[in-house]
């Protein structure tokens, strides 16, 4: 019961209340870029969260497995050289932004081909946002957030499991897609509107993100109150 | 044994080294796996075209045409942008022969300005040709140009613009794409071949006759025929004058600039590029007035009655 | 390439006409989460310019080995590895400003800005102009950072770089240090841009 709680709390989190757009800006460029159309929009966030949720499942196979100190592989190939106290400390960690942007590129280039050849309509609608998505901010900070959770913890019952992990990449994705696709249905009315000259473009998009974010700030406390309706966990 | 920080280094360059042959190996597999055949022959296409996307060729973007013309043996000259000179190099990859294509342009065949348009009516709507179409009373000429923009708004090139309420070409950013044409309720803008850089133009497309037009138009066709009488290049359709673009030739010039001249409301204007005399002679000009309309929407006064 | 921007017009065009934030509308993430403080917003400034300029001479020198299809690969890793450099300093000599940036300085691998500058600059010019390209962004980038900063520190808290500097009765903006205040300040700053950016250039 108490794992659910956790996976549902970590689920509205990334969502609405810590929304990776709104709250900690990640994303910003296709959110300015791509929201012009709702079903581009929605394109773009399909992309964006499926990409999320295999970096996600990956970045946490690799820290847990290779980076953290204490790492099963790490401390099996640092045992040949290394008393086992010693080869339980090698800490890999300093390889993680390296390790993590190389895993994205190649899942995100792995998913166009597949895409490419399995499904070919579903490539013509976002396939051309797949490369984009390689420097879009929001993959690496998930997958960030997520070591943050598994090094580095003081208590190691705290780690986070993969379940939790794919969680928040999946809803963090969910998080931005539902951003970019109310942004999106926004400009579609803002076409027919009279914006003044210098506000014409990213002006006024970030002015109406800025009003979008107040309205999001409405979540915050949500997440202890849930946790405490629900009997804490 | 080993110092732990050769340790650290040697199993970092490791993972490093494991990692890219890893998926080295697995991008190298989906690579094969997943590949999708393409034309070659579309890829040369795609690079020979201009890469405007701009719908004139009437598919979506550059890369679906291009599709068309390998895969399905579209024509290899509707790129309107990229004219004869990308319709050969089309037709050289493609291995066929291609008759010669000429750049298309927009003629807006209205020349009335705000001042020369009688009857006009303050217009409290949807600041919108579409929509000021379905009205009566905004302006009397139900034929002529709007002047809201519709075809401005229309335009990616910024090759269209409303000036002193009438919609005026800049030939020299246009591009051919025809999105203006379509964009104008009242089809008074046509795409035209141009055989010269300035071509002969009707700038009116008033279908009524005589008195009727005065009465609506200071400047509009009135029907007379002169210019029929002068040269059989023009005929007169519906009371009002058309060229015929096809016998249409820069040498005929001499019986053009008779009937010119001789048309009593000056509606057979030249369009196109301006020529070094054009740009001296505007030098001089004074930059009339642009007049900025004053258009109210229903919004700014009225209250919402449900 | 003849007509390619010496270096001193790379310089000088990465300050204001080609500000990366205000006039290319890149390194947005980074720009609004940084700049609640004139001091965070400072240090990110200074990290990017090191990760930028040893990145751009780094892909300078070896912009002849670069294959097409995997050049984004290479300047990705080639910054990834700046990055961690910058981190680890940050988080060994300013351990309390890392913290308050915290995510932020790794997402410096995929700012857009410096990976718009290798593809533009270092991957076809010279060490140099890629180098005096580096600095006019960074120059330009932390212009922009110092700017939306300044307006929102001094109205959401009243100080300037830690420095109270309004009277105590005013009554801190709060929410201009929150999220909806770094979209409203940099709309509202962008907006003034374009103004003046329009009137300098049109018919002005």
């Amino acid at each position: 019961m108490g794992y659910a709680v956790d996976i549902f709390l970590i689920a509205v989190s990334a969502a609405l209340i810590n929304n990776f757009v709104l709250y900690y800006f990640v994303g910003i460029c296709p959110f300015i870029g791509v929201s012009r159309r709702v079903e581009m929009a929605l394109g773009m966030g399909g992309a964006v969260t499926f990409v999320i949720s295999i970096a996600s499942f990956l970045s946490w196979t690799i820290t847990t497995l290779v980076l953290m100190p204490g790492a099963p592989l790490t401390r099996w190939a640092a045992g040949f050289f290394l008393p086992p106290e010693a080869a339980a400390a090698v800490d890999l960690t300093i390889l993680t932004y390296i390790v993590y942007i190389f895993v994205i590129a190649s899942s995100v280039q792995f998913v166009e081909m597949y895409v490419r050849r399995f499904y070919p309509p579903l490539y013509k609608s976002f396939g051309v946002f797949l490369p984009l998505i390689t420097t879009n901010c929001a993959i690496l900070f998930a997958c960030l957030v997520i070591m943050g959770h598994v090094v580095g913890v003081e208590n190691p019952a705290e780690a986070w499991d993969l379940g939790k992990a794919l969680t928040l990449g999946f809803f963090g994705g969910v998080g931005f897609t539902i951003a970019i696709v109310i942004m999106a249905g926004i400009r579609e009315e803002l076409e027919l509107c009279d914006v003044p000259e210098p506000f014409k473009g990213a002006a006024i998009t970030l002015i109406i993100g800025g009003i979008l974010a107040m309205a999001f700030m409405g979540f915050t406390g949500v997440d202890s109150g849930l946790r405490a309706a629900l009997g804490g966990g | 044994m080993v110092s732990s920080a050769w340790v650290t280094i040697g199993l970092s360059a490791g993972v490093l080294l494991a990692m890219a042959m890893v998926l080295g190996y697995v991008l190298g597999w989906a690579d094969r796996k997943f590949r999708v055949e393409v034309d070659p022959r579309v890829v040369k296409v795609i690079d020979v075209l201009p890469g405007a996307n701009c719908g004139g060729c009437g598919y979506v973007g550059c890369g679906e045409y291009a599709e068309a013309v390998v895969l399905e043996h579209e024509a290899v000259n509707k790129c309107v942008v990229g004219g004869q000179r990308c319709a050969l190099d089309v037709a050289l990859i493609m291995g066929v022969e291609v008759g010669e294509t000429l750049p298309y342009r927009p003629i807006v065949h209205c020349g009335a300005h705000y001042e020369d348009r009688l009857g006009r009516h303050e217009y409290r709507g949807e600041p919108r040709c579409s929509a000021a179409n379905l009205v009566t009373g905004v302006q009397a000429c139900t034929y002529g140009c709007l002047g809201f923009g519709d075809c401005q708004q229309a335009c990616r090139f910024d090759a269209i613009h409303v000036v002193d309420g009438l919609a005026t070409v800049d030939y020299q950013s246009c591009v051919g794409c025809g999105a203006c044409a379509k964009a104008c309720p009242r089809n008074i803008i046509t795409i035209t071949p141009f055989k010269s850089e300035q071509v002969l133009a009707v700038a009116c497309s008033n279908k009524d006759k005589g008195r009727d037009v005065m009465a609506v138009c200071r400047v509009g066709c009135i029907g007379c025929g002169a210019c029929a009488r002068i040269s059989s290049l023009f005929r007169l359709e519906d009371n009002l004058s058309t060229i015929d673009y096809d016998a249409y030739t820069p040498e005929c010039s001499l019986e053009v600039m008779e009937a010119c001249k001789k048309c009593p409301r000056k509606r057979l204007v030249f369009v196109g590029i301006p020529t070094p005399e054009d740009r001296r002679k505007a030098r001089d000009l004074e930059a009339p007035d642009v007049v900025e309309p004053d258009f109210k929407t229903t919004v700014d006064d009225t209250e919402w009655r449900g | 390439m003849a007509d390619q921007p010496t270096a001193t017009e790379r310089f000088v065009q990465g300050i204001l006409p080609e500000n990366p934030v205000y006039r290319q509308l890149l390194g947005l993430c980074s720009t609004l989460a940084v700049t609640n403080g004139l001091k965070p917003a400072l240090t990110m400034a200074g990290a990017v310019g090191f990760v930028l300029l040893s990145a751009n001479v780094i892909i300078s020198l070896i912009r002849n080995l670069l294959k097409p299809h995997l050049r984004i690969v290479v300047f990705t890793l080639i910054i990834a590895a700046f990055v961690t450099m910058v981190d680890r300093f940050l988080a060994a000599y300013m351990y309390s400003m890392s913290k308050a940036l915290g995510p932020y300085i790794p997402l410096i691998i995929v700012n857009c800005i410096i990976i718009c500058r290798c593809e533009v600059c270092a991957s076809r010019q010279s060490v140099f102009t890629a180098a005096a390209d580096a600095v006019g962004q960074t120059a330009g980038f932390a212009l922009a950072l110092v700017s939306i900063a300044a307006v929102r520190e001094l109205l959401g808290t009243g100080a300037l770089a830690g420095v109270r500097v309004l009277p105590a009765a005013w009554p801190d903006w709060v929410v201009m240090v929150l999220p909806p205040g770094a979209f409203l300040t940099f709309g509202l700053l962008l907006a003034l841009v374009n103004w003046v950016a329009a009137r300098r250039g049109g018919g002005g």
